[in-house]
């Protein structure tokens, strides 16, 4: 069957899904989603379903995530009337009410509606004009959530592997000079042009070449790849596909980590169907060019997401970097010339191929076009995973698109890049975010980590969590690595603890210096930047740890100490339930009073109090 | 390949194509300092102290792994490298015990300290086998680098001596990964890796086995390249550096690898490997085996001669006169039994000796022993009474047929039952004691070059060969050399090759040289599953002795034990010390009480791993028995208000002077007690000194903790704020030594618990003499508590290493074998995830 008559038959089976007169219920069912409760959620639909004989009527499907995190379970229902409802929050228990609601009476459930997808309706918003929704343009996860990920006719159907017929049409030159023309640059963190690397691997002579999908996503609180391996396989495995041809390599490797399970799973997938419809082999669609794609699981270690250590790691060895020169696009796996891009770069691949450079370099920045995917998290209304067009600015991000700062709060910094990355502190909100931008303030784009921190995040304490992590994850080979990790998770947590010297703040600014210039590779010449940019802005904080041994954000519990205002206190014992070490005391309807001897300074009775009486100094 | 052409340093440098800018830079004699590189070795990266500035090229770029490029602009100082390799340094050394660096006595402490020094873990310079060699150190003081601004961090690994030949202590490691990539150079496949990640990161087997059993060939390659100490050779681990290497040739088996011979002092300390190639790979017996069988306790030193039952001692001409005799009339009747394991010259003259005898020879394979066939044969024939004598060059003959022969010689190195029924032993040098040449199985001659003293007085057997020929009256024996011997030599077979390849596969090991079970001259061997002479079995004692109630390593290497010692305790008092016996058969060594409880009936010990003895006590836990022990002894300390007393601890004396402060403050005086160590994690027992004094001062020879320096110091601070009336020191005699000489000075009256060699702890012996103001005193039962002043230290220092060498060998000859049998270490949580916390 031709690329075309496939497509054709593609579109019906989408035509079918999107008829608006059938009764279909969509459940995000990513990892996300499922953590939240998606398959608990979707079996008591069936059971529901099964109450009012609406099983073989209505469609219920598995679908990626939107990206709302805070709004799991997110199930998407579509009634008799062709009204598609997206509801929030949704438990097994709501669905008999929602089944009958929408499907049996043909009214929206309102009390967990959050928006309608299409259309307008009086009482619930539209999905495209949320304001989590409306500033984001999404191109990567453009498919991610609304189509049926295991079905490769939905991505067939919605322009899915035209880019790669397109790539077929205009040979591999042709492609490398588009994706130059694109202005896509590396969205695993380093931003470095991937037309320009993959004619340097294109122009590299080898009897056998390799293309590498980078799913290693490591960062602490990072998952946009995890999202979009999940919600959408087709789109990277294409973008793989395509490398592959551009760069003259016939065997492509997705390294993804094996706590990726559903990832995995779907990639599996997706290979799967893509062998069955002949866009993997020998001679895909009679272009000449062969490909094979192979999962490698990676066991979970952050390093092996550096480029050499990744490879090492499909050779079998210990996932440990190696000094570049050699570069990948010389000497890479199994010492061919190898390109590797990032899981977010070859998503955007497809879609650029598809829709053009022109179209992708007309989002963005002069140096930084097209979008990015973030992982909002942190003391914000709404986490999420969102993509914006570079350029952008924090404080849209933060305040529209995450609905600003958690419980209302004051705004102090926003963290980008994850344990390699940096602290941007309040004055920069207006910044337009793109890579210049980010490392003019001293923080990096990295893969997407954007962790907002309010008044009682503690500056300190979070370089020291970040810290913890490097000095966990580095691989021990080269010294300022090891080393110096080792060093500034002890200073920090002498500091935590009030035990800190100024001394100690001179000597982690020279060790940060040391790893960043002297260590092996990207992790250790990173690892430092936590500490280095809060020693930039936040150095007021270093010092009262030190100095007058508090902690201004009231977070670190060595320096602090929680009392209740009398005048304040009700008497009504919520933080007196609360204490795990029955550390609070008082009598019903008087002022509770807490033992110091017994605190542990773990907060939860100032959480529990709805009187803000519990006082933290 | 063509060459290039770079600029260093402004100097132009001319390399092969594919060399690096470490390689072009030493080219042109231009150093750069560097840890992880070795010009056996790829390029690695991990030190990061070779970096370099290249024009065009953006950072740092180590020079190690940076291959030259044509017009390449490198330079290799200026003071951003300097400062970023500094700190470099500096994070390196923070991860190795570092007080040869810092230590503010480090040149007092080098002239004094005993030239042989034994430790468990290297937890600090004086206790470092590795200090005459560390390029570590060398790096580092030429760097001029004595000043650390970051605390040490003492991974406190166990000491690994769970393996035949090789303690491992990394805790010392920097990882530079020499030892596993030359290990995978060699076989290919690495028996070890670096495990584990971050600060937990070692180096290690598959899963943390024993190196038995991960496929370790024992080639000792990776001991050989290790630059810090951390893998050491057990045997050889405390000799120091060698003084020699000489090429030279194995000839444990036919195979009669080249080796370069390590010596010191006239004694063999390892055969190593040639080189840093799988075709210069040695076995674990060549390699381990070799310096252990040359420094065998059961090596023959003395001619022996049977005088009716018994082997009577005798001199080299009165042996050979008696060898002689026996051979006198045996003419046609004398058969030689010689092992291939023998060099051509050697062998030789044992054939012209055959000949000129009219008997036969027998060689036999380097393994074999006394089931060889032809010895079978042998043993058949001497039944025919035909046969008057026998002569062989080891444990080759079974003691019934010797019994059988009217005469029987043994000219061998080691002792075995076969020397034990012979008429007359003669002791022969052999391995690198020896010269001459060696053809291996595949027919090459290989030079034996000497390169150790034989014991005793052991010959060379060309040497005896020749003597008792000519006291036969026999010709053509007049050699005074072994040279001169060697152009007769020719048309010699070359021996059977082994079976198997004994330097890949320990299983492959020959299970006998000259006819001794190599296991019983090298207890490690046993654990290759080589066999031993069954030991005579002995009744095991259970449930005597004094059982251990608690039993803690306090601080590196410092072991906390509570032992149920009623009588002892009943009558112990401050000043006093014990006499432990670990088993029946240990050594006896003397600690002192640290604390007692009459009504408990308990002791309290603190005592330091060093040697053998403290290290079988070492190894027992809590709930085990210790054999002996015996005490109070020694002289208790007489307490009375003297007014201030400052007390000074180092090493065991930290736990040693706390029944002193405790005594003294109660009969009144005001008590300071100032304890020393390298750095913060040696120091222990803190809290139980502050409570037993008014005041404790903490001196660290890093400053990483309290005063910066020792006890000298503090003694020199607190008396210049307060009258000191009483000084009272307990430690190494270096850190005494040096207390006494300040003390003298401010004139306080000073007294020190002295400890040297002690046997029997009661004044029988004398082993413990010490001379204190012109008098000969016994430690034991005058002492042990002398005044400071009167002290001869450089006595008491000499007749403490006395039997150093002895005391270093004898930790190779105590391996534990069950304990190769590795369990996960101790530290870890569970062990089954290899993930190594």
């Amino acid at each position: 069957m031709s690329f075309a008559a496939r497509q054709q038959q593609a579109e019906a089976a989408w035509q079918t899904f999107e008829q608006p007169d059938r009764l279909r219920i969509l459940v995000g069912s990513a990892t996300c989603g499922r953590a939240a409760g998606s398959l608990e959620v979707m079996q008591a639909f069936a059971d529901e379903l099964a109450k009012h004989g609406l099983t073989e009527a209505a469609d219920m499907v598995e679908v990626g995530c939107l990206g709302m995190c805070y709004a799991e379970v997110m199930v998407e229902i579509r009634g008799r009337d062709g009204k598609r409802v997206l509801y929030q929050g949704v438990e097994p228990r709501h669905a008999a009410a929602l089944i009958e609601t929408q499907l049996v009476r043909g009214e929206v459930y309102l009390p967990l509606a959050l928006a309608v997808m299409t259309g307008v309706d009086e009482a619930v918003p539209t999905f495209a004009e949320l304001p989590m929704i409306k500033p984001q343009v999404r191109i990567v996860l453009r498919n991610c959530g609304i189509i049926d990920p295991t079905n490769i006719d939905h991505y067939l159907a919605r322009g899915g592997y035209q880019g790669m017929t397109r790539a077929f049409a205009m040979g591999p030159d042709q492609v490398i000079e588009e994706m130059k023309a694109s202005g896509l640059r590396g969205r695993g963190g380093a931003g470095f042009p991937t037309g320009v690397k993959w004619g340097f691997a294109r122009n590299s002579v080898a009897d056998q070449k390799y293309v590498i999908c980078n799913a290693d996503e490591g960062d602490p609180g990072a998952f946009m790849d995890r999202s979009v391996l999940e919600g959408d396989p087709h789109a990277v495995l294409e973008g793989l596909l395509i490398a592959g041809y551009a760069i003259g390599a016939s065997i492509g490797y997705v390294y993804c980590r094996a706590e990726y399970p559903l990832a995995i799973e779907r990639l599996q997938g997706a290979i799967t169907q893509m062998h069955e419809l002949g866009f993997l082999g020998g001679d895909i669609l009679g272009s000449g060019f062969g490909f094979e794609i192979k999962i490698k699981k990676g066991a979970g270690a952050f390093v092996c997401g550096e480029e050499t250590s990744l490879m090492q790691s499909i050779e079998g060895k210990r996932g440990m970097p190696l000094s570049k020169p050699p570069f990948p696009a010389v000497s890479g796996l199994f010492g061919k010339p190898t390109n590797i891009n990032n899981v977010e770069t070859l998503a955007a691949v497809s879609a650029i191929m598809e829709k053009g450079a022109a179209w992708y370099a007309g989002y963005g920045t002069e140096k930084s076009r097209g979008t990015k995917t973030f992982a909002l998290a942190g003391k914000i209304s709404r986490t999420g995973l969102i993509e914006v067009p570079m350029g952008i600015s924090l404080r849209t991000i933060i305040n529209e698109i995450g609905g600003g700062v958690l419980d209302g709060k004051q705004f102090k910094a926003v963290q980008t890049g994850g344990p390699s990355g940096g602290c941007i502190p309040a004055q920069f909100i207006d910044l337009a975010v793109d890579y210049e931008r980010l490392a003019e303030v001293g923080s990096i784009m990295g893969s997407g980590g954007m962790i907002v921190i309010d008044e009682e995040s503690c500056m300190v304490d979070m370089a020291r969590y970040f810290l913890s992590f490097t000095e966990n994850e580095s691989c021990g080979k080269c010294v300022p690595c090891r080393m110096g990790t080792q060093h500034l998770l002890r200073m920090l947590t002498t500091i935590t603890e009030g035990r800190g010297t100024l001394e100690q703040l001179d000597i982690m600014r020279k060790i940060g210096d040391a790893m960043k210039n002297a260590s092996l590779c990207g992790l250790g010449q990173t690892a430092a930047n936590p500490v280095l940019t809060t020693l930039q802005y936040f150095e007021d904080e270093y010092r009262a740890h030190i100095v007058d041994k508090k902690c201004p954000a009231g977070a670190c519990r060595a320096l602090i100490r929680f009392d209740i205002d009398p005048a304040r206190c009700t008497g009504c014992g919520a933080c007196l339930r609360a204490c795990p070490v029955a550390a609070i005391s008082g009598e019903k309807k008087q002022p509770h009073a807490i033992d110091q001897e017994l605190c542990i300074q773990c907060g939860s009775c100032r959480q529990a109090c709805k009187f803000a009486a519990v006082l933290v100094d | 390949m063509g060459s290039i052409s770079l600029t260093i340093d402004g100097q132009q440098v001319e390399v092969e194509e594919g060399a690096t800018v470490l390689q072009a830079a030493r080219k042109a004699d231009i150093v750069i300092p560097t840890i992880c590189d070795h010009k056996d070795l790829n390029p690695y990266g991990a030190c990061r102290m070779c970096i370099v500035e290249i024009a065009g090229v953006r950072g740092f770029p180590t020079s190690c792994t940076t291959p030259a490029a044509p017009g390449m602009q490198v330079v290799t100082q200026s003071a951003r490298l300097t400062e970023l390799r500094n700190r470099t340094l500096e994070l390196m050394f923070s991860g190795h015990p570092n007080s040869c660096l810092v230590c503010i006595h480090r040149e007092a402490c080098e002239q004094y300290r005993p030239k042989v020094t034994k430790a468990a873990r290297s937890t600090r310079c004086g206790f470092c086998a590795n200090r005459d060699e560390c390029d570590l150190r060398t790096m580092a003081l030429s760097a001029g680098k004595n000043e650390l601004s970051l605390p040490t961090l003492y991974a406190s690994y166990n000491l690994e001596r769970d393996d035949p030949f090789m303690d491992r202590d990394y805790n010392l490691c920097v990882l530079c990964g020499k030892c596993w990539r030359i290990c995978e150079k060699i076989h290919g496949k690495p028996a070890i890796s670096i495990i584990n990640r971050g600060k937990w990161a070692r180096i290690g087997t598959a899963f943390d086995k024993s190196h038995v059993f991960s496929g370790c060939t024992f080639c000792g390659g990776c001991i050989d390249i290790c630059p810090t100490g951390t893998l050491t050779d057990r045997f050889a681990r405390w000799q120091g550096k060698p003084e020699a290497d000489t090429p030279s040739a194995c000839i444990l088996c036919s195979e009669g690898c080249s080796v370069v011979a390590q010596s010191k002092g006239g004694q063999l300390l390892a055969y190593t490997m040639t080189g840093f190639n799988k075709e210069a790979g040695l076995c674990a017996l060549g390699r381990f085996g070799a310096a252990q069988i040359a420094a065998s306790n059961q090596r023959l030193i003395r001619p022996l001669v049977r005088e009716g039952e018994d082997l009577i001692p005798f001199d080299w001409q009165g042996a050979i006169a008696a060898a002689a005799e026996g051979l006198k009339d045996c003419a046609g009747g004398v058969v030689l039994v010689i092992s291939a394991a023998t060099s051509r010259e050697d062998r030789f003259l044992y054939v012209q000796l055959a000949e000129q005898l009219q008997g036969r020879m027998l060689l036999l394979p380097a393994e074999a022993g006394e089931d060889d066939p032809q010895v079978q044969a042998l043993a058949a024939a001497v039944q025919g009474g035909t046969i008057r004598a026998v002569i062989a060059n080891g444990n080759l003959l079974p003691v019934e047929m010797m019994a059988k022969v009217p005469f029987s010689l043994i000219i061998d190195c080691l002792h075995s039952p076969a020397s034990s029924g012979a008429s007359v032993v003669l002791p022969a040098a052999v391995l690198s004691e020896s010269g001459g040449t060696f053809r291996t199985a595949t027919g090459a001659i290989k030079q034996l070059a000497v390169s150790s003293q034989a014991p005793g007085d052991a010959l060379p057997e060309w040497r005896i060969v020749c003597d008792l020929a000519q006291a036969l009256g026999l010709t053509g024996f007049d050699f005074e050399r072994v040279e001169a011997v060697t152009p007769l030599v020719a048309d010699d077979p070359a021996p059977a090759p082994v079976s198997g390849d004994p330097r890949q596969n320990v299983r492959d090991l020959i299970p006998r040289f000259r006819g001794h079970l190599l296991a019983d001259v090298v207890s490690a061997l046993a654990a290759f599953g080589l066999p031993t002479t069954p030991a005579e079995t002995s009744e095991e004692t259970t449930g005597v002795g004094f059982p251990i109630l608690e039993k803690r390593e306090i601080a590196p290497n410092m072991h906390f034990f509570k032992v149920k010692a009623e009588k002892v305790a009943q009558f112990s008092l401050p000043g006093q010390f014990v006499i432990l016996m670990a088993k029946e058969t240990s050594e006896r060594s003397p600690f002192t009480l640290v604390d007692w409880d009459a009504a408990e009936g308990t002791i309290s010990l603190v005592i330091e791993e060093v040697g053998r003895s403290s290290r079988e006590l070492a190894s027992l836990k809590a709930g085990d028995r210790i054999a002996h022990v015996s005490g109070p002894l020694g002289l208790p300390l007489t307490i009375e208000n003297k007014g201030t007393v400052l007390l000074g601890g180092g090493c065991y004396g930290i736990g040693a002077i706390f029944p002193l402060a405790r005594a003294l403050r109660q009969a009144g005086n005001r008590v300071i007690c100032a304890i020393e160590a390298s750095s913060a994690y040696l120091l222990y027992m803190q809290k139980e000194l502050a409570t037993a004094c008014d005041q404790l001062i903490i001196a660290t020879k890093d400053g990483s903790e309290g005063v910066r320096g020792g006890i000298q110091e503090v003694l020199a601070q607190v008396a210049a704020q307060e009258p000191v009336d009483q000084f009272i020191a307990v430690g190494c005699t270096f850190m005494m030594r040096m207390v006494t000489e300040i003390s003298r000075t401010l004139n306080i009256p000073t007294l020190v618990a002295l400890n040297p060699i002690m046997v029997d702890g009661t004044g029988m012996c004398g082993a413990c003499r010490v001379s204190v103001g012109d008098k000969t005193r016994f430690a034991c039962i005058d002492g042990p508590i002398f005044d400071g002043h009167g002290v001869d230290w450089d006595e008491l220092a000499s007749r403490r290493s006395a039997y150093a060498r002895e005391e270093v060998q004898a930790l190779s000859q105590s391996v534990d074998l069950n304990a190769l049998m590795h369990q996960p270490h101790a530290q870890s949580h569970g062990g089954g995830c290899g993930c190594g916390r």
